[in-house]
């Protein structure tokens, strides 16, 4: 068995919230709560959830942009979860992040060529200009755009282009972990093919490991070898993309695919529709966090705070009734 | 066969800038009857908004309605007052629009909007009557303790329960038509099913006709019974969903259907087919098809002129000169 690229220990983070007098601590966000996970090189990690169960503070937890309050992250048997100032740097040469909204997410003052070779002069990795446009040069061949682009700014492009460009930035210092928060869920559907396609095809030619952060579970079946759902913080559950998809334990992944809208005017019948909104994360409910809204809750599930156990092979749930 | 409760026709809106003139709604034309759902798909600039925009009469300059008539209950709305449209808007014909956040006045509580709303349009009502009523639509949305609610802001309520109070304000005055403007495109999955519902239900007590303006098929394929698809201006594609869905006849329908990932495919890690190119700029249209430079069907015939909508079967029309052969999928 060999080394996982990542390793993810028992992670948590909150971000406190002040207030009254003195702006004392009154109250803390728990984004992200005890996650443990293994990546290994090459794979792609799936995470799903809806908004605020803490997916997207995962993923920058896991590239140390922000700090963790507890926990470790283990990059290639390396523990980086405290590492500072050079190694730091050294570290994030190898963990890229391509966001969400390719609007905002691009200097509209810089061309793409200046936005490109940025990283380039920051990580010291060429000597020579000319050696920094030719690699450019290859950047852009890489992503699918032209030279001519080079010259252009942000605006000029559509959003597919655009996400093509942050994609190009996040590859430009040949890393080897790349965590995609929603790097499609701002694109038309037909855009949203053709970037998938683009980042599958990388993957198989650089060798890249994802964290594929996505609310639509659709997208992140195409593409994940494994999926981990969170809900509140927490992971509930966890198989290969095949088997949740065919067959989900835990109660709140049943749901969240059966809420689904199929493309298809016969689809299914039966759905389960939960009810009420997700809980603030600031007072999350006692017990299991998903108990008021699941249909199968038990007393019990308002007190056990539900292990994530192994239900079958592989496949890990967090939920005391199945 | 139920009543028509609108019949658009060869709508055209143009917006002037100073780049030059473009239509983004191009000789649209389609209808709806009461307790029916419409779909209009397509993607962002394809001109399903400025369609829905356009019926309403909420174009604002640079854009103005060129031609084409809206006949809603057999009168023209294009040709109304203001005044009149002002009567219509909001109680016959209400909208519900994208984004709860900002369709929403964050200065005044939830129950005073929607109770401003019930006055304007029932001046017959008294204060509390208006209250009352308010606090009734905030129950049917499925608002928990409605009577405390009434007195929030919109900032103190989720997404989804914004969305629920656009919809009390929609339906306040009863409309007979709804148009939806993407009502579930920022809510999470969970929220959309409960939202979309909702919508399905009321949409069956009040027997209202609706029109759903979304990018997501698979809301189509559940909330709509026809559907038009929209590409740079025009319809390409009508039909009911299951002419869409299983037998599309435009390239560019099969292109939309085949660029999303499905369930259970089964052959997964393969490549999604997808649509080459981008939507042309409605500054710069192609002479003949719009779609040609992205269609795998192109032909000579396909670059001189615009191919007509075309009945293929039913009310299924196309506009393509080398349609789809049937298949069953």
């Amino acid at each position: 068995m060999s080394t996982p690229l990542l390793k993810v220990e028992n992670v948590t983070k909150s971000f406190p919230i002040h207030g009254g007098l003195f702006s004392r601590e009154v109250a803390s966000v728990k984004a992200v709560q005890g996650i443990s996970f293994e990546i290994k090189k090459g794979e792609t990690l799936g995470l799903v959830g809806e908004s605020g169960c803490g997916k997207s503070t995962l993923g920058r937890c896991l590239i140390r942009l922000h700090d963790v309050t507890s926990g470790n992250i283990f990059y290639n048997g390396k523990d980086i979860t405290h590492i500072k100032g050079e190694e730091l740097r050294e570290m994030r040469r190898k963990m890229q992040i391509i966001f969400q909204d390719p609007f905002a997410s691009l200097n509209p003052r810089m061309t793409i060529g200046s936005i490109l070779e940025e990283p380039l002069i920051i990580h010291n990795l060429f000597e020579s200009a000319k050696d920094r446009q030719d690699r450019i040069s290859q950047l852009i061949d890489l992503v699918g755009l032209r030279r001519e682009h080079l010259n252009r700014y942000p605006h000029e492009f559509s959003g597919g282009q655009r996400q093509r460009v942050g994609i190009a930035r996040a590859l430009a210092v040949n890393p080897e972990l790349i965590v995609c928060d929603e790097p499609v869920s701002a694109l038309d559907v037909s855009i949203q093919a053709q970037v998938i396609n683009l980042l599958m095809e990388l993957q198989q030619k650089l060798g890249l490991t994802y964290i594929f952060i996505a609310h639509d579970l659709k997208v992140v079946e195409h593409v994940s070898n494994r999926v981990a759902v969170m809900y509140l913080g927490k992971i509930v559950e966890m198989a290969e993309a095949e088997e949740l998809y065919r067959n989900p334990k835990h109660p709140y992944t049943k749901a969240l695919l059966s809420a689904i809208p199929v493309p298809d005017p016969r689809g299914k019948e039966e759905r389960i529709i939960l009810t009420g909104d997700v809980p603030s994360p600031i007072n999350p409910p006692s017990g299991c966090h998903f108990n008021p809204r699941c249909p199968i809750a038990i007393d019990d599930c308002k007190t056990i705070v539900p292990p994530l156990e192994e239900k079958a092979k592989d496949h890990v749930a967090a939920c005391i009734r199945v | 066969m139920s009543e028509i409760l609108l019949d658009v026709k060869n709508l055209k809106t143009r917006f002037n800038t100073d780049d030059g003139t473009f239509r983004a709604v191009d000789d649209v034309s389609f209808n709806v009857k009461r307790g029916q759902t419409i779909g209009i798909v397509g993607e962002s600039g394809c001109g399903k908004s400025v369609t829905s925009l356009s019926i309403m009469r909420l174009i604002q300059k640079p854009g103005t309605i060129e031609g084409g008539q809206v006949l809603f209950k057999g009168q023209d709305l294009l040709k109304l007052s203001d005044e009149k449209m002002r009567q219509i808007r909001g109680n016959e014909i209400a909208m519900i629009f994208q984004e709860p956040m900002t369709s929403l006045n964050p200065v005044y509580t939830i129950g005073d909007q929607i109770e401003e709303a019930i006055l304007l349009h029932q001046k017959e009502l008294s204060k509390a009557q208006a209250r009352e009523r308010a606090i009734k639509m905030l129950r049917i949305v499925g608002i928990p303790a409605p009577e405390k609610r009434f007195h929030e802001y919109p900032h103190q309520l989720s997404g989804g329960m914004r969305q629920r109070v656009m919809i009390a304000l929609a339906i306040s005055c009863n409309p007979e038509l709804l148009i939806a403007d993407e009502p579930t495109t920022a809510l999470d999955v969970t929220i959309q099913a409960q939202i979309l519902d909702l919508m399905r239900n009321l949409q069956k007590e009040f027997n209202a006709g609706m029109i759903l303006i979304t990018h997501d098929l698979g809301v189509v394929a559940e909330m709509c019974q026809e559907v038009a698809v929209m590409y740079a201006g025009r319809i390409v594609e009508y039909g009911t969903v299951e002419d869409i869905f299983y037998r599309p006849k435009h390239h560019y329908t099969r292109g939309l259907l085949d660029s999303i990932p499905h369930f259970e495919t089964g052959h997964k890690l393969d490549q999604l087919k997808t649509i080459p190119g981008m939507v042309p700029s409605l500054y710069n249209l192609p002479v003949g098809c719009r779609f040609q430079d992205r269609c795998p069907a192109v032909q000579n015939d396909c670059r001189q002129t615009y191919p007509p909508l075309e009945n293929m079967r039913g009310i299924h029309k196309a506009a393509c000169f080398h349609p789809i052969s049937d298949e069953v999928k």
